[in-house]
């Protein structure tokens, strides 16, 4: 099952290992440095043919210099002001509808709990127009409170199963004795269950911050211009006319992607723990 | 609600032309979108309504610049949903589906009771759909072939003034090494600019609208020659190789390194490939050379527009906008060097002391008598041009494919044109 450690190959077998590992690794990143590379180039430089070498010249300053001029600004901070919501919001309901089919034995149980896994499954792509058209009835395209509101509709399923079963997996009895003690359900919930959910509360948080952020789909289906669309959508403004900004969009991007990868190694143990979590008991 | 529509309109378009003398301060809301993504074009239209802003300090003006092709893609959506005042666009036969659907303004009034009539008429043609107007041009460029004029001089090459000498020319840069054309076909568009190009020196431009607009077979003899001609060029290798996987930006290091001669292409090439190195001394351009005697030479020159959408709120206001927009002297701003760099619509308007654009526009005006297209993609309808060009790029790859291709674009057309 596990693979075996290198150490115990035989000397060649450890040599190759350690002169295909480099190139591996620049092959895999190779689209991360065109990237990096990118953002400081001269706009020339692409129209010389020059993606690969030393760059003509270093506009590391004017480039970011120039994505930070731009609406850039505005629509990271859009993309806080959607995605810092929607967690909260994905997250808090999900572990009052995860306590809900964890802890009490009801009828259609199974049932609702199949129907929030089920929703998983439908591709959302499908959802495009009966979507926009209900935020459009509803006054709420073009606006960040529609994204929000969509994105917490949709998350919320999958952040259910995954907390239901971490629910399921505490000791009951741990419940059964609250309630013998005379403790109301919904303290229950917020003194017991909730303090021993921290982890997988904080795994989903950073999950669900790092999908949201990085959704494109539904900012462009949902919202049209700067005062709403995040930054995943901005970044396409530095398509000109006729030519892209590959080194302004590379610029870009990696200022877009700071937060997440920010987010990432802060919280990096609790990220790994929520890839796992529930796959093993 | 028709009549109800139409009534209003009638009187607002009434009130409009009674009670607005071109001088008079308005106010209320202007809601404009914009798809002129890029900073300087931004920062050109941005001047340009402030110059409108200074004249109607009262107007409270909201402008919403969209990237480009988002904005293509939005289009529709924000017409029928959140319909600005104004909204930018393209001519001809871009602007079919929206006005089809009602979704543009009819705007004949400023076309026949406003100098716009009178100074734009060079391009009311392409702005008539059903004998009406629906927007107002502000700016258009040209096309044809920008070339290495130093490897021409080292190859003792001139200017060719037909299609034999191109052909000759192209053989003498091809036995020097070198490819004659480069193009990046990934974004199909590149490879139809060839076919607008040689099909219209075929056949001419009156042929090239007839197959636009469905009323000839896309198997027809005359459509085939125009692909033979264009077999003589891609079987002679004149083309660069692997152009599929290139867009058109992936394409002019070619040109800038010496690896092919020459580019079929709009002048907003030129900015780029001023910025790498090739200067007036080593860029030069010339007319896509006649092909069959007697034809009339026709061009391509896209043309961009802004229109009124049908759901505007602001609709008086819209059409002040326009007519500041569309005047001699906004639109000899906004098409100089440091703006947009193309060429005004405005017959007053004075053109940018350019090489390119004084040679682009004289070109234009006095050497172009067969008539103006727009651009394939513009003058056929977007399912029918998504085929074709798809096809076009194939047959620059496998020339033997024609005749599937044609069959198919024929298959194509009889549903398109239904």
């Amino acid at each position: 099952m596990f693979p075996k450690p290198i150490e115990k190959s035989t000397r060649s077998a450890q040599l190759a290992y350690q002169a295909l590992l480099p190139v591996t690794l620049l092959l895999w990143l190779a689209p991360l440095i065109a990237v990096a590379l990118f953002a400081i180039r001269p706009a020339v430089d692409f129209t010389t043919g020059n993606y690969w070498g030393v760059p003509s010249e270093l506009q590391f300053f004017e480039n970011f210099g120039q994505v930070l001029n731009s609406a850039m600004p505005r629509y990271i901070m859009n993309s806080f002001f959607i995605t810092i919501p929607t967690v909260f919001g994905a997250v808090g309901l999900s572990a009052m509808a995860g306590f809900a089919l964890g802890i009490y034995k009801f009828k259609s149980n199974l049932f609702l709990f199949f129907m929030f896994i089920a929703g998983n499954f439908v591709p959302f792509q499908i959802l495009m127009i009966p979507v926009r058209d209900l935020t459009l009835d509803l006054g709420l395209y073009d606006t960040k409170t529609g994204l929000i509101l969509f994105h917490i509709a949709f998350s919320t399923g999958f952040c259910t199963l995954f907390m239901r079963n971490f629910i399921k997996a505490l000791p009951f009895e741990l419940i059964e004795a609250a309630r013998v003690e005379g403790v109301r359900e919904w303290q229950i919930f917020f003194y017991i269950v909730l303090p021993l959910m921290k982890p997988a509360l904080a795994a989903l948080s950073v999950l669900i911050f790092t999908f949201i952020w990085n959704d494109y789909f539904w900012a462009i289906v949902l919202t049209q211009g700067e005062n709403a669309q995040p930054v995943t959508a901005g970044i396409t403004s530095f398509n000109a006319q006729f030519r892209a900004m590959y080194h302004l969009m590379s610029a870009g991007s990696i200022v877009a992607a700071l937060p997440p990868v920010a987010m990432f190694f802060l919280m990096q143990k609790h990220f790994i723990a929520g890839l796992t979590l529930g796959a093993v008991k | 609600m028709k009549l109800t529509i139409k009534s209003t309109l009638a009187a607002l378009v009434a009130s409009t032309i009674l009670a607005m003398p071109v001088s008079a301060e308005l106010s209320g809301d202007l809601k404009i979108f914009l798809d002129t993504s890029n900073p300087a074009p931004r920062a050109t239209m941005e001047e340009m309504i402030g110059r409108f802003q200074e004249k109607h300090p009262n107007m409270n003006i909201e402008t919403t610049v969209i990237d480009r092709e988002a904005y293509k893609t939005q289009i529709r959506n924000f017409l029928t949903a959140n319909s600005p005042d104004i909204a930018t666009w393209y001519a001809a036969n871009r602007m079919t589906p929206y006005v089809k659907a009602g979704l543009f303004e009819d705007i004949s009034d400023l076309w026949s009771d406003t100098v716009i009539g009178e100074e734009l008429a060079s391009t009311k043609g392409a702005m008539t759909i059903d004998g009406k107007q629906w927007g107002v041009p502000y700016t258009y460029y040209q096309w044809g072939i920008y070339y290495r004029k130093d490897i021409y001089e080292d190859l003792g090459i001139k200017e060719p003034a037909n299609f034999d000498e191109m052909l000759s020319n192209c053989q003498k840069v091809v036995d020097a090494g070198m490819k004659c054309y480069t193009i990046g076909t990934k974004w199909l568009w590149t490879a139809s600019g060839w076919f607008d190009y040689l099909n219209m020196r075929t056949h001419g431009f009156d042929f090239h609208m007839e197959l636009a607009s469905g009323k000839v077979a896309w198997t027809d003899a005359r459509v085939r020659e125009t692909f033979a001609n264009w077999r003589k060029l891609v079987d002679m290798g004149a083309f660069v190789d692997d152009h599929q996987n290139k867009d058109w930006q992936q394409s002019l290091p070619l040109l800038v390194n010496g690896d092919a001669a020459a580019i079929l292409k709009g002048n907003f090439a030129v900015a780029p490939l001023r910025e790498a190195g090739l200067d007036d001394s080593k860029l030069d351009f010339h007319q896509f050379p006649e092909i069959t005697a007697g034809v009339a030479l026709a061009e391509d020159a896209p043309t961009d527009t802004f229109h009124i959408p049908a759901n505007a709120a602001n609709k008086d206001n819209a059409r002040a906008f326009l007519l500041h927009m569309a005047s001699a002297e906004e639109q000899t701003i906004i098409n100089n060097g440091a703006n947009l760099g193309q060429l005004p619509v405005n017959s007053k308007a004075s053109i940018d002391d350019d090489k390119f654009l004084q040679e682009g526009f004289a070109m234009l005006s006095s050497n172009s008598p067969g008539g103006v297209a727009q651009f394939f993609d513009r003058d056929y309808p977007a399912e029918m041009a998504q085929g074709a060009m798809e096809g076009m790029q194939e047959f620059m790859v496998f020339p033997d494919n024609l005749d599937d291709i044609l069959d198919r674009l024929e298959d194509m057309r009889a549903d398109v044109y239904k």
